[in-house]
């Protein structure tokens, strides 16, 4: 809704049209001796959704967290709005404003409720005032249906809840991407749901977004492209009626044959 | 007549003549936990922090605190020091009792600060804080909670252990005990006394410390 206000903040006039919002140039991770990342490119565009998938140790969670430095790559080169973004503790806080992370594990504030956690961000962050942050807070609960827990503490919650409210409180920096690190891995099956269908009325809100995730039914509805990670490299990308009828690489294949089963 | 051979009946009597020195006791006690804590969480920043000379000095006042006696530390400040400079019994009392409990609440606090899941301070960096802010908005309440029973626990030893500053002439129970014991003869009742004032210390202060650890849970679930 504020959309004039974000092409104040660059520059160098990125033009959402015609470049990527996010570009990842020959990303390279190792740990100790094991190569995780190989030479990783891809490009991501304004409103787009991207869902990374692929075995378990594929490397995808670690290229989802090297997009915000929480792990530091080794080599290449991150992007966003066409600003290279350095491995410099001051430039990283503002980047990381703009991405917001949604974790498997939900990593809610426990000493905090479920408004507070909300409105962390955008008061010792943003420094907004706390009754502002605290109306932000209700409306971005209310968007994820959940005003009515505003004043419990998470340990209250159910997973399902949980992961909602971890949406919420990354929404409220208004991020320009945002990033879901298996979003629902950790639930129990019935409330998958709750949570996929909060991240679709994301997507069709236009959010830009990289989702890691198993749940294929996602990947099949919402993204606008899916990208098979396997052994460190991106092994094949494209639509999602193309990478699930009709994938070209044998891994794909035998990949989405033992997903599928299951 | 007697069934024992001390007279049980100057307990009472007695009794409150040792007031003024469990008013010495509280008070070393408590300043000295208080800088304790300071010194305490200044170290265990300290050691867990990414400057390896920091982290170094750090371990080293815990391993040279940890691995001597109190008694030895009280004696270096107040006996130990007077070449350089003279510092009265409590200051010195207070000092040597900051300076030891420092160092096993930094390991308590170390401890607690680490057994935050790393998610947390993922999740604060995520959202764009500085590390510090993180540490302070994010880790610490959390560690803090977790740290109590152990500080607790800590308080307790501290006033105990503060009977040691008897032997620094600081007015304070043992020394009342041992004083009143030389001037009557009648040991066994005084440091009976003793004993029973050390023993409501440390019981109103483990009662404290369980109200504050229910204050606390709060957030947690049940």
């Amino acid at each position: 809704m504020d959309n004039q206000t974000v092409t104040q903040n660059d520059p160098k006039e990125f033009d959402p049209r015609t470049e990527p919002i996010l570009r990842i140039e020959h990303l390279s991770k190792w740990y100790g001796d094991l190569q995780v990342l190989k030479h990783i490119d891809l490009e991501v565009m304004q409103g787009e959704v991207v869902v990374i998938i692929g075995a378990s140790g594929s490397g995808k969670s670690t290229l989802l967290r090297c997009i915000n430095f929480l792990e530091k790559a080794k080599a290449g080169k991150i992007h966003i709005e066409g600003k290279r973004i350095r491995n410099q503790e001051k430039q990283l806080n503002k980047v990381r404003q703009e991405l917001g992370m949604v974790f498997q594990q939900f990593n809610l504030f426990p000493h905090m409720t479920v408004a507070g956690n909300v409105m962390e961000g955008l008061v010792h962050v943003k420094g907004m005032p706390k009754a502002r942050a605290r109306e932000r807070a209700e409306e971005l609960l209310a968007k994820v249906g959940l005003e009515e827990k505003a004043d419990v503490y998470p340990a209250m919650l159910s997973g399902g809840q949980k992961q909602r409210v971890a949406i919420a409180r990354a929404l409220a920096m208004e991020p320009k991407i945002m990033l879901f690190d298996e979003p629902t891995s950790a639930l129990d099956p019935e409330l998958v749901g709750e949570v996929l269908n909060v991240m679709t009325s994301l997507a069709k809100d236009g959010m830009t977004m990289v989702v890691v995730t198993h749940e294929m039914w996602f990947a099949k509805e919402v993204a606008d492209r899916v990208v098979f990670m396997d052994d460190g490299v991106i092994l094949e990308e494209g639509p999602p009626e193309k990478m699930f009828e009709a994938p070209e690489q044998e891994r794909t294949k035998e990949f989405l044959r033992q997903i599928l089963r299951s | 007549m007697k069934l024992l051979p001390w007279d049980l009946s100057v307990i009472p009597q007695k009794f409150f003549l040792f007031a003024d020195a469990a008013g010495y006791t509280l008070q070393i006690t408590f300043f000295g936990i208080i800088l304790g804590l300071v010194v305490g969480l200044l170290v265990a920043l300290g050691r867990i922090g990414r400057n390896p000379v920091l982290s170094g000095l750090c371990r080293g006042y815990i391993f040279l605190i940890r691995g001597t006696p109190l008694l030895v530390q009280l004696f270096i400040v107040y006996y130990g020091l007077t070449t350089v400079v003279t510092i009265d019994p409590i200051p010195s009392a207070v000092i040597a009792l900051g300076v030891h409990n420092g160092a096993y609440i930094a390991e308590i606090f170390r401890g607690a600060i680490q057994s935050i899941h790393y998610g947390q301070m993922e999740a604060a960096r995520s959202l764009g804080m500085s590390g510090s802010k993180a540490m302070v908005r994010i880790i610490l309440p959390q560690a803090f909670k977790r740290a109590v029973p152990s500080l607790g626990n800590q308080l307790i030893i501290a006033l105990k252990d503060s009977s040691l500053a008897s032997t620094i002439a600081v007015p304070e129970l043992m020394l009342k005990g041992r004083q009143m014991g030389s001037s009557t003869f009648m040991y066994m009742e005084m440091f009976l006394i003793v004993g029973i004032w050390y023993l409501i210390m440390t019981s109103l202060l483990s009662f404290v410390m369980h109200r504050i650890e229910r204050k606390l849970k709060v957030s947690d679930r049940g």
